[in-house]
Order: C-alpha cells, then sequence, then structure tokens
C-alpha cells in the first residue's frame, strides 16, 4: 500500500489510527493518495479516507469537485493513476473480485437494464455478488427499499422514485460490508427524500456507508461524519457529533462581552464582523435564557438563531467564493 | 457461475429489443427467398445439366450461393446486434454495474460474446434448416454442407467478435455499427484489387471471404479455420484491453 506520507498533508484532515494493528479489525474501507487526471486536468490530488464499521461518511461538495469520481474510483469503475484502495483488507488494484465482493454501490445514475422486471434484474444482481440464496436475498432488499409490490413491473415504467429505490436494493442486495452512493435523493420529492435518508441511516448501523451530496442539510441528517472535497482536494474531514453549538445574537442596544457570558448555560463570547455576537452554549435550549436576559436589560433583541457551525461556514464559504478556507 | 449471468443478462437484453427479432426476421426473409431462387434456377438448369458428363450438385448450385449470401449479410446485419452490447451500455451507465461487481473484464466481455452467439445460434439454425429440407427430394452432399456451415458459424463468431471490439471504442452505438461494417467489409474485399494472375498477397491470406469460400466449396484447410478463430480470439482482446485501458484512462 502507498504510504500515507505520499499524500499532501493537509492540516484539518481527520485521520483514524488504522496503522496500529488492534485499530484495522473495523476498518472497511481504506483510500491512499488517490489521485487521478482527465486528460491534462487534475482532478483527484492525494485524496485519504478511512471507513469503519458504523461509520456515514458524507462527502460534501460542489458540482466538479470530484465527488462522482472519488467515489468510482473507490468502487473500482475507474482506476486511479496514484494511491490505492482496500476494502475489507483486499487491495481493489491487485485484489478486485475479492474486494469487490463486499462493495455496493450506486452510481449517480442507478445502472438499470430497463428492458428487466424488478425482480428479474435484483436476482442477476445478487448473482454477479455470488449471494447463494438470491431469492431471500432479493425479497429483503426489496423490503428494505419498499419494493414488494412492484417486484414483477419492467424498470423502465416505474417513476423515477422506484428507479432510484431499485438503484439502492441492487447495491445493497449481497449485504455488503461498503455501501457507495453517489447523490442517492438527487430528483427526488421531499417524501421520498426523506425514505431514502431514513433508510441509509438504517444500512450504516451495521456497514460502512459513504455517500456524495452537494446538500450539507443531507449530511447533517443522516452521517456520523463529514468530508469536503473542493477542486480535487479534501479540505475537511472529521465526524460530525460533537461540534461546538453556537448561537447568533443580534442587539440594538450595545452590550459588553463580560455581561453576556454571565448568563447561564453560556461559556464562550465573540463578536463577528457584521457587529453581532456568538454565543457558545451547552445546548440550543440555552436561547431561552439569553432571549429573557437581554430583553430585561433592554438590550432590543434583533436575532437570536443557531450559528452556522464550523462545516457550515466551511461549506458556506466554498459556496460563496469558490475558494479554500482554512478549518 | 458469472459468466453465466452476465450471459444470461445478454441474451435477456438482446430478445427484448425489437431489433433483434426484426433483424432474424428480415434475414430470414432474404434467405428464404434466395433459397427458392436458386431451387427455381436449379430446376430450370436441370435437363441440361443431366448431358453434363459430371455435373454440379444441388448442393454446389443451391447450397453454396445461400451460404454465399448468408455470410455477406452477416457484415451488415452483426454490427447492428453487437453494437448496443457496450456502447449502449456505456450510454445507459449499466457498465458501472459490471465494473463494481466481482466479474473480471475476460468473463464480462466472454460472457457478452456467448450472448451474441446465442442469438447467431438462432439465425444459424434457420439457415442450416433450409438445405435440409432439400434431404427430403434429392442427395445432398452432407460432407459440402456441413464443411458450409462451419465455415458459416466460424464467421458469425468473428463478425460477432469484431462487432463487439468496435462497440467497445464508443459511446454511440451507430458508430460503433459503423465501424465495425466497415473493417468487416474491408476484411471482406481487401484482395479484391489484388492482381489478377493469381499471385498471392498478404490481402489473399487477410480476405475474410477467400477463407470462407474455401469452407463453403467443401474443403476444410486448417488455416481456414485457423484464421477465424484467431480473428474472434484478437477480437476479443482487443476489447478486453480497450475496456481496461478505458478504466485507467492511461
Amino acid at each position: 500500500m502507498r504510504s500515507a506520507g505520499l499524500a499532501p498533508r493537509l492540516g484539518s484532515v481527520y485521520r483514524l489510527a488504522n496503522n496500529s494493528p488492534h485499530m484495522t479489525q473495523d476498518v472497511s474501507l481504506v483510500a491512499r493518495g488517490l489521485t487521478r487526471r482527465y486528460g491534462t486536468r487534475a482532478a483527484l490530488h492525494g485524496i485519504d479516507l478511512t471507513l469503519r464499521r458504523g461509520d456515514c461518511l458524507g462527502l460534501l461538495g460542489l458540482n466538479g469537485a470530484g465527488k462522482s469520481t472519488t467515489l468510482r474510483i473507490l468502487t473500482g469503475v475507474i482506476a486511479p493513476h496514484a494511491g490505492s484502495v482496500s476494502i475489507c483488507g483486499h487491495s481493489l488494484a491487485d485484489d478486485a473480485v475479492a474486494a469487490k465482493r463486499h462493495l455496493g454501490y450506486l452510481p449517480d445514475i442507478p445502472p438499470l437494464f430497463v428492458d428487466a422486471r424488478v425482480d428479474e434484474y435484483l436476482a442477476l444482481c445478487a448473482q454477479l455478488r455470488e449471494v447463494a440464496d438470491v431469492g431471500p436475498a432479493v425479497e429483503r432488499a426489496k423490503r428494505r427499499c419498499g419494493l414488494g409490490d412492484v417486484g414483477a413491473r419492467l424498470i423502465r415504467n416505474l417513476s423515477k422514485g422506484y428507479q432510484q429505490r431499485i438503484g439502492i436494493a441492487q447495491a445493497i442486495v449481497h449485504e455488503p460490508a461498503v455501501l457507495v452512493l453517489d447523490e442517492p435523493t438527487v430528483g427526488l420529492d421531499p417524501l421520498q427524500i426523506s425514505d431514502v435518508r431514513r433508510l441509509v441511516r438504517e444500512l450504516a448501523r451495521d456497514r460502512a456507508v459513504i455517500l456524495s451530496t452537494h446538500l450539507l442539510a443531507e449530511v447533517q441528517q443522516i452521517c456520523t461524519r463529514v468530508a469536503i472535497l473542493h477542486e480535487g482536494r479534501l479540505v475537511h474531514e472529521g465526524p460530525l457529533a460533537g461540534e461546538e453549538c453556537w448561537l447568533r445574537l443580534r442587539l440594538r442596544a450595545p452590550a459588553s462581552a463580560p455581561l453576556l457570558a454571565a448568563i447561564g448555560g453560556v461559556h464562550a463570547v465573540k463578536t463577528t464582523e457584521d457587529g453581532a455576537w456568538l454565543l457558545q452554549v451547552d445546548t440550543p435550549a440555552t436561547a431561552e435564557a439569553i432571549a429573557s436576559r437581554v430583553t430585561a436589560d433592554g438590550l432590543g433583541l434583533l436575532e437570536l438563531r443557531a450559528a452556522d457551525s464550523a462545516i457550515e461556514q466551511t461549506f458556506l464559504e466554498l459556496t460563496r467564493s469558490g475558494k479554500v478556507v482554512a478549518c | 457461475m458469472l459468466i453465466d449471468a452476465v450471459f444470461r443478462r445478454e441474451v435477456q437484453g438482446l430478445f427484448r429489443t425489437p431489433l433483434a427479432w426484426g433483424m432474424l426476421a428480415v434475414t430470414q426473409v432474404v434467405i428464404a427467398w434466395q433459397f427458392l431462387a436458386q431451387i427455381e434456377l436449379f430446376v430450370e438448369l436441370e435437363p441440361r445439366l443431366a448431358r453434363m458428363p459430371l455435373p454440379p450438385g444441388v448442393t454446389q448450385l443451391v447450397v453454396q450461393p445461400l451460404l454465399a449470401t448468408v455470410a455477406m449479410l452477416l457484415l451488415f446485419i452483426v454490427p447492428a446486434l453487437t453494437m448496443q452490447t457496450l456502447a449502449g451500455e456505456r450510454r445507459a451507465g449499466t457498465l458501472a454495474l459490471w465494473y463494481s461487481s466481482p466479474v473480471t473484464l475476460r468473463t464480462l466481455v466472454l460472457g457478452k460474446f456467448a450472448g451474441q452467439c446465442a442469438w447467431l445460434l438462432v439465425l444459424w439454425t434457420g439457415t442450416a434448416l433450409m438445405p435440409l429440407t432439400l434431404a427430403w427430394g434429392t442427395a445432398l452432399d452432407f460432407g459440402t454442407l456441413a464443411a458450409g456451415l462451419l465455415g458459416l458459424a466460424l464467421m458469425m463468431a468473428a463478425a460477432g467478435a469484431v462487432g463487439l471490439f468496435f462497440s467497445s471504442l464508443t459511446t454511440h452505438p451507430a458508430l460503433a455499427a459503423l465501424g465495425g461494417f466497415a473493417c468487416l467489409v474491408f476484411l471482406w474485399m481487401c484482395d479484391w484489387s489484388g492482381p489478377m494472375s493469381g499471385e498471392t498477397t498478404v490481402f489473399t491470406h487477410l480476405s475474410m471471404m477467400n477463407h470462407f469460400q474455401n469452407l463453403a466449396r467443401g474443403y476444410v484447410d486448417s488455416a481456414d479455420v485457423a484464421y477465424f478463430l484467431i480473428v474472434t480470439v484478437a477480437a476479443l482482446a482487443l476489447t478486453v484491453w480497450r475496456l481496461d485501458g478505458d478504466r485507467r484512462a492511461l
């Protein structure tokens, strides 16, 4: 395997200590130094990722950031120009067949044979992944994806929502240890989006899931970790849980930092460029105490809401300026 | 068996398109028409043939031209049949399913090739049954017929493999069909402009028509059989190589 040291070191990239033997047993996917070019244009520059069982990693980025390319490399659809991928201990380059047995992949366009019936298609996918009992595996995948009543229908005649769910069903029919989903909710209606998100959360309980999206809210709802890609580089990677909770407060009258810091539940106070205050709190419920205190002091409450998290700030900066910001 | 899954999907995909059935129907009608025309010609010529010391039989006068027509038709219909198999899948995004499954590229290509061969086998059987019906009324030269049908089967395999290779080159099925057609026509007629003296050139050896005609006449020469096998294996190997290169983008 290529050494992690060959990849560009990004200050904030979160790495698991997967080099120590006792940490590797749960590691489902390791990618090191993934680099890929399209012609002369470099699409990826040394991406490092590690996923363990129970991880749900949201790969976030603008269009063209390299999300789909990363996922295609992780699933063996395209090969990297440099770097390596290993799935459940099997190298994708040297032992591709064994590695791909543990892999489920939903590309950005679901790979459906539209002239097949749903049952036929899922049975084919199960056979391709060498599932011993095809019938029960197909039924299980259909049940999980809500496809119970369309098994005999031609895929061509089903709605986009159903087709997307068939795409997810083919990716999980063989119960893979690693599930890779490329924009699983794109093009779906709000109800279907909520169904798919619930399904992904459920699937992530006992396997490693990596999904790409350009929606931050989706990552926050589904994922346990987030990685932000920008122009082919990983600019942030880390767990989502345990983020500090900040509230944004705007007052009509001038106030002092000690005054605000004295409110119960407030741990830190900062000011922003636009004259607002940022208050670090234990829980968003502290907003009630803050509101009653500033109202009682006659400071004129103009705005009080949850502030953007570090991830949100990074992503919003990228969205606004297209430039990488430190985080 | 993974190759079995690829094969069955290919057959399923082929036989669910109107194109495959349409081509089968049209080809059968053309062959049947030619067959009847040749029989009519044979019946007309029969009194004159009877006066000849060593007259050509029904196998030479009916079966050989029939097989030559089918071989010519293959140049057109095989690329049209194979164009969808990889180019269409690349366009529809379904190649990602094969690539992310534990299927080697060799298994994928061989499974797809076997699926194409299944369709061609239907055509081959339809073609073979027509001359066999003559056995009720006349004496057939079964040796010549068997050699001709062997030639047709080899030609089908080679054309299928060439078509598959061109299908692996592009995202546009029509372009794949055009490329396959151009290549097969070149292989068929590449020695047409050769010297009239009968002198052998490299194009004589390269010409698919020469090798096919030997077999159709009843001469089973290992060189002719080897030619078709080499074209088939080379085209399949190139397809695997091309798909691998596509993945790597070297």
